[in-house]
Formats: structure tokens, sequence, C-alpha cells
């Protein structure tokens, strides 16, 4: 086990992009608009855990998760309430251009859990990882909320227990599998980068793929728009009898 | 004959098996994968199905999608260059999303289960609809009606279906209305509008609406026209939903409605502001009502049939049912217990062994009961290994425990048996409490459900006595018998049901047979010998955002989380009292690594 524990510090990549979290946060729509998408992550995590707690046979880590699935919820409904809090005093309710998603994730942040199949020990690195980067992230958020003193308690009182939850998940880890439990941490890290390298290979491919059917909308689409417009003109109204022949076949897409 | 019906990819996916003709099991995936209205191609209901019944994917006849792929892309495609050049950022998604995955429904079944594509079928969306609420049915001879937002490109069709016992089944459909006019694209839209989510919480404009006037009913009207023939129409000036994925409603609809409600902020029933949200539900719901009560009646009128069989999203609706029930003509009206698009795995199979294999009619088990069994044993265990008290009893003397605890005003989370296909808990994985007083039903919203105050809760009585305590009309209990129709508490006992009445003195009441379910009715039985009254209040066994529990585990977890105070599965009886042993050393830890 690793003889120092870690505790709220923020990393160094985090540390360096404290201006740019300043300058997200600093937004009242922007900072509502994180604030719900964090209820939401830490809700979904929530889910997720407590999937692990139903799953898993060792009887301490069901009742460490499921406190840990209830903190959690709790997270969701904190950020929630604040959100709509400042959704009560904001003057614009519009939603702003840029939310910043990839620079100032939530909770489990970009990670993708996936409970059903895994063991222990990999739900717990998975875990001990995402609760370590989610703690140095929200240490930097607290730090920058110093013009909103409620919100930054919302941050100080998740930090306290994300320290708790990375804490005991290490300690488990090394519980479960004493003697391969930095093995396990490398390899949850590796998985981590990985997930990191499919999301935004899918994120480009998604991109280039919106671009590409963009442009076919507008160059082969408007003939076919034009006749489906003047089809559209000749439909009645009303009901449409149903014309047997067609749908009988079970063999038909169509 | 071996046939696996699949619903799945819009909402609330599912698979269902009928083995020579007859449904064995059937599950939403949701149940399995823990995700509320989980809508991914059901793999794990699927295995379920085929592990139940112990059969391997090769031993499948046939395997039935519920809908068309390609007719629904072709009604997307339609819709995207009609609202040329508006729907230039609703295009590229829609592709995607289809051509992703959707339109290759074949391939996808045959290279997941391996079986050959000629094995491979598919019925129409409202054909699905239409089996699973005709054939589940006992009737032999019905009209047929079914509803929802869309399918491939109808929203709305009639006709009737007939069978003869080992005989012939015939399922025709008469006219359809067509997408984009839609009753249920009408209430999802003011679902949108009233801040709640589209496809899942459409019971909640129902719900509210009980606290309105349809004081905007001119106004709704102007979005729905009745044509000549006797069907609807839609203004598509007031709506969205058919060029865009952003909005459902347009600005000409704020201009008409007033702002729509921000999601994140609480109903207040007390101020003008939420008294216009209530109005709004209140006037849609009616609308709604009119136009189905209109429509059944000239489908009775002309079928001249006694009963109704009525399928798809709508269907849901209870009080449009009652209202159906009481002002169409039809003298019985039959609503599967899952009518929306779950319920269509079992319609799709059941329509493909009737009428594609040609199989002889069955008689079929009348119950919502299809999908896995709970197992007490291992409730027993995880309560022992946490240290909390269970203790297994038979029958009789379980449920006088359960019915004294009940008595005493204590919440039970009750499994038993298979789990209920659909939307609907209705006694095997039901939350349990005392009906009497708001008390309980505010603890309920507050402490279990985490729920909106407006909501009401439902009951749950035996047939013998329901006439007593629920104006029911002739037919009612049938529609009561899985939760699908809204009828009035007695005027006299409605301040002794204050927790299952609302507001507007109405209840979605559920008539128990006692072969439906018999603990559960021994249950209401026990329960009345010592209250006086056999009514109890019967909510689903899940918390806000997550699907009903399914395996004991998942009832345990929930029970822990929140102030449930007994927990009963099969025969294990668990009481909420944590020992020192367990508390202890969560707590150790907790405070060894915060510090």
């Amino acid at each position: 086990m690793d003889s120092a524990r870690p505790h709220e510090r923020p990393t160094a990549f985090d540390r360096m992009l404290t201006p740019v979290h300043r300058w997200i946060w600093s937004d009242t729509d922007r900072r509502v608009q994180k604030l719900l998408r964090f209820g939401e992550t830490e809700t979904d995590g929530g889910r997720d855990i407590l999937r692990a707690a139903e799953i898993t046979s060792d009887p301490l880590l069901r009742r460490l998760y499921l406190e840990h699935a209830i903190d959690e919820f709790r997270h969701g409904v904190l950020f929630r309430h604040r959100a709509a809090e400042l959704l009560k005093v904001s003057a614009s309710r519009s939603s702003p251009g840029f939310h910043g998603d990839w620079l100032a994730p939530g909770g489990h942040g970009l990670d993708d859990l996936q409970v059903d199949g895994e063991s222990d020990k990999n739900m717990l690195a998975f875990l001990h990882l995402s609760e370590k980067a989610a703690a140095s992230r929200f240490t930097v958020y607290r730090d920058v909320m110093q013009h909103d003193p409620p919100t930054r308690a919302v941050f100080e009182e998740i930090l306290h227990d994300e320290t708790f939850h990375m804490n005991y998940t290490l300690m488990q880890l090394a519980r479960v599998e004493p003697k391969r439990h930095r093995r396990h941490l490398w390899w949850a890290r590796l998985s981590r980068l990985l997930k990191a390298y499919l999301r935004l290979a899918t994120g480009l491919g998604g991109i280039l793929g919106s671009m590409l059917l963009t442009i076919q909308y507008f160059i082969l689409l408007p003939p076919f728009a034009w006749l489906a417009k003047r089809a559209a003109h000749r439909e009645r109204s009303g009901w449409t009898m149903v014309s047997h022949g067609h749908s009988d076949s079970l063999d038909r897409q169509y | 004959m071996n046939i696996l019906g699949i619903s799945a990819h819009y909402h609330d996916s599912a698979a269902a098996l009928v083995v020579d003709g007859v449904p064995v099991y059937a599950i939403q995936e949701e149940r399995l994968s823990r995700h509320k209205g989980d809508a991914a191609f059901p793999l794990l209901a699927i295995e379920s199905c085929l592990q139940h019944a112990g059969i391997e994917p090769d031993e499948l006849d046939a395997v039935v999608f519920y809908e068309r792929p390609m007719l629904k892309f072709d009604r997307i495609l339609t819709c995207a260059l009609r609202a040329f050049p508006r729907s230039w950022r609703a295009f590229p998604k829609a592709m995607k999303n289809s051509l992703g995955e959707k339109v290759w429904m074949r391939g996808i079944i045959s290279s997941h289960l391996g079986v050959p594509g000629r094995k491979v079928l598919f019925t129409e969306h409202h054909q699905s609809h239409a089996a699973a609420a005709f054939l589940t049915a006992p009737t032999c001879h019905a009209a047929i009606m079914t509803a929802d937002a869309v399918g491939e490109w109808t929203t709305l069709s009639v006709g009737e279906g007939e069978r003869v016992a080992n005989g012939p089944t015939t399922i025709r459909r008469f006219r359809e209305i067509r997408f984009p006019h839609s009753l249920g694209m009408l209430y999802s839209t003011f679902t949108a509008y009233l801040g709640f989510k589209v496809n899942e919480d459409e019971y909640k404009v129902m719900g509210l609406a009980g606290y309105g006037q349809p004081t905007l009913v001119e106004q709704v009207r102007k979005l729905i026209r009745r044509t000549p023939d006797g069907a609807f129409t839609l203004d598509l000036n007031y709506f969205e939903f058919h060029t865009t994925a952003e909005r459902s409603y347009s600005s000409r609809f704020i201009e008409l409605f007033g702002p729509p409600r921000n999601p994140y902020e609480p109903i207040a029933l007390d101020t003008a502001e939420g008294q216009r949200f209530a109005n709004c539900a209140a006037s849609v719901q009616r609308v709604l009502e009119n136009t189905l009560v209109e429509l059944t009646r000239n489908l009775h009128q002309e079928t001249g049939l006694p009963d109704l069989c009525f399928g798809g999203g709508l269907a849901l609706n209870g009080v449009a049912n009652a209202r159906i029930l009481a002002e169409s003509g039809f003298e019985r009206v039959f609503v599967p217990p899952a009518p929306g698009d779950a319920g269509c795995a079992i319609g799709a199979a059941l329509y493909c062994d009737r009428i594609h294999f040609g199989n002889p009619d069955r008689e079929l088990p009348d119950h919502p009961f299809w999908g896995p069994s709970v197992d007490g044993s291992e409730l027993a265990r995880l309560a022992q290994e946490d240290g909390h008290f269970a203790a297994e009893s038979q029958d009789g003397a379980l449920i006088d425990q359960i019915a004294d605890d009940l008595a005493a005003g204590r919440i039970v989370g009750w499994m038993e048996g298979g789990l209920e296909f659909g939307p609907r808990a209705l006694g095997h994985r039901s939350i349990l409490a005392a009906p009497h007083t708001t008390q309980m039903r505010d603890r309920l919203n507050r402490e279990i459900k985490y729920r909106e105050p407006f909501r009401p809760f439902a009951p749950v009585v035996p047939i013998e006595v329901v006439e007593r305590y629920f104006d029911i009309p002739p037919g009612g209990t049938r529609l009561a018998r899985f939760m699908s129709g809204v009828f009035p508490v007695r005027r006299e006992w409605r301040s002794r049901l204050q927790a299952i009445t609302h507001v507007d003195g109405t209840a979605r009441v559920q008539v128990l047979e006692p072969a439906m379910s018999p603990r559960l009715h021994a249950l209401l039985e026990a329960y009345g010998r010592r209250t006086g009254i056999p009514v109890l209040l019967n909510t689903s066994f899940n918390l806000a955002g997550e699907p009903i529990v399914n395996r004991a585990v998942e009832g345990y977890s929930t029970f822990l989380r929140c102030k449930i105070d007994v927990l009963v599965a099969g025969g294990t009886r668990v009481m909420k009292r944590t020992s020192a042993t367990a508390k202890t050393q969560v707590d150790k830890i907790k405070q060894e690594e915060i510090a």
C-alpha cells in the first residue's frame, strides 16, 4: 500500500489550468449549466456504484459502496439545489455557447463506468483514480469560487466526501489484492488512457461525420426536399385507409 | 414453436418469449441493466428469456422485431426533407442515429443471436400494439384502437380482431392517422412545455391536471382540429417536433400559452404561475379525453362490438380510459399491463405465432407477472451479513406479521413471485403502506419516493369489496385489473383513504382477484381484519429515477437507502435495524480515512 495516503491536492495539470477554470466559472449562466450537469454526473455515478454494491459478493465492500453511492446521490442534490438557487437570481436563462466540459468535468469526469462484469479489484482501482481526479479538480473549482461563497461551500462539502472515497477505495484495493494492488492501479491508469483515446477518436469521428452529412444535406438534398414538400401538399388530412397487402408479410422491413 | 419478440431503440426496450403460442417470459431491459427506460438493444432481456426457457438461440423458430426499421427511416428522412432547410441541425444527428444501428436490425439480431436472417421477421409498430392489446385480452371479438406518439408513420389506428378458440385469428386495421398528426405528440409537447421529460413523465401531466381547471381548452383546440371524416389534424405552426430535435413547441405555442416552465424550479400550486401550469395540464388532458372518447364512440358505432382493446402509450392515461369506458358505448375496455412499446415485444411474438404462422388460438394466462421470480434466501443472506434482523416464516404467519406492520404504520417493501412486465407495480414489486392519512402520503413522497407532492398514490383492493370504497362503473373492474383506470373514491370513504385519494377525489385503483396474486389478496384481507378497511396504498418499489427492483438484492439496497421499515421477499422478512458490527465497521473506516 502507498505509504502516504492521497489527500485533496490539485495535480500540476489542474493547477496549470486554474486561469481557464476561473474564466469558465466566472459566468453565472455557465456556472448554472455546469452545476446542473455535475448534478447529473454525480447521480449517474451514484447509480453505477449502487450497482457495484448490488453485485459484489464482499459484504464490507457492499456496505462501503452503498455509503459511497448515497454520498454521490446527495452530491447530485447539492449541485442541483445550488444551480436552482443561482437560476432564481440569474438575469438570463439562455444557455451559453461554451461550457468547457472537457476542461472542467464533474465527479467521475469523463470516465465511463462499466459495472456489470467488473471484478472488485478493477472496480476499486477505477473508482480510486476517478475519485482522485475528481478531488483534484474540485479543489481547483473550490479555490476559483472566491466570488461565490455558497457554491464554494458546496464544493468544500463534496470534496470532504471525495477524499474519503479515494482513500477507502485505495485501502480496500490493498485489502482484496494485497500483493498486486499497484499493478491494478497501473492497469486502471492505462485503461483510462485508452478510454480517453477512444472518446477522442469517437468525438472526432462524430464531428467529421456531422460535417460530411451537413455538406450532403445542402448539396444533395434540395431537389429531393422540393419533391417531398410537393408531395406533402397533396397529402390529405384525417384518416388513411390501411392497405392490407403491404403489411401482411413479416419478412419485409419496409 | 419458440418465438422471441423484441422491442428496442426508442424507449423501454424489452424481450418476450412465446412457446407453443403462450408467453412464458417477458422482461424490460431496464429491470436487468438498472438504467431507467433503457432503450438499448435488449441483450440482457433476451439472454434472460432464453435462460428461463432453457433453450438456445438456434432453437428459436423466429425472432420478431416490433416495427419495420426501414419504414421508420423513410419517415425520418421524409420529415427532414419536408422541413428543409430548417432541419439542417437535426439531419446529421438523425442520420447517424438511424444509419449507425437502427436500420440494420436484421443483421444486428442475426449477429447477436446467431440465427439466420430468414428467421428475423418484422411486424408494424401498431400491429404489435394491436396484437398486444387484443391477443392477451380475454375476449374473442373486439374493436381495437392503438394510439401513441408515433410508430413508423402511424400515430393512431382503429380496427377489429377476432379469434376462435383453437382456431384462426384475424386482426384487421381499418384506417390510421399518420405522423405528424399525433395525439401522443400533442401530449408530449405539453409534457416538455411543463418542464417534464418527454416519453417518461407524461403521467406527471395527468397528475398535475387534477390540480387545475381546463380554462385553456379553447387555446388547446387551436392546436388540434377535427377533420370532417372524424379524425384530427394538428396545426403544425404551433409545433417543432417534426422539424428539429431541440424543441417540440414553437414560438407561436409560447405566445399562446406563455413562457414554459423551468424544469429545475418546483411547481408552486399556490402561485398564479403554478396554477397556470396546472390549468395547461388540465386543458390538454381534457382535450385528449374528449378526442379519444369521440374516436372510440365512432368505432363502437361502426363495429357494434361490446369490447374494446386499447394499446399504445396513450392507453396508460387512466383518466382517459375511464371516460372511454363511461362514454364510448363499449361495455368493456381491455388495456394490457404493458400497453407501451415494451409490450410490443409480446405483441409482435403473438402476432407472428397467430397470423404469420397461422397457429391456432390459445387461452393465455391473464396476469402481468412474466419476469423472474424473487429469491427470499438471497435476502436472508444479505440481511444476515449486514446484521439486520431477518426471519423466514410460513405464509400465514408472515402475512399476519406484515398486516400488523402495516396497521402499525410501517412502510413495507413487498417482493414476491414473478416480476411485473410493464410500468406498473401490481403487487409483486410494490411498496405497501396504510392508505388512511395525508401524513402517510407526504412521508412516502418526502422520505421514500423523493417526488413531487402533487403526484397521487394508487390503492389496491380485493375485488369482493371494491364497490364499497370506489365508484366503479360496470366493466370498471376489468380496467382496474392492471391499474388502467382512474375512478372516484366514494365520498364517505375519502376522509379515511386520504393517502390514495387525489385532489379531485379519484384514485388509480388496482382491483385484485385472489387468483392473480393470492398472497397479496390474503394480506389485504388480514389488514382489513385489523383496520376494518382492506385497502392498501400500492406504489412501485423503486426510488426516483430508478427502475422497479427485480432481484432481492436490488430491493435490499433500495430498502437501505430510504425509510422503508420492513422488507419482504418470498418468505423472508427483514426489519431495518443495524447491529453494532456492521455499522461500526463502516463508520470506523470512514473515521480513519477522513482523519
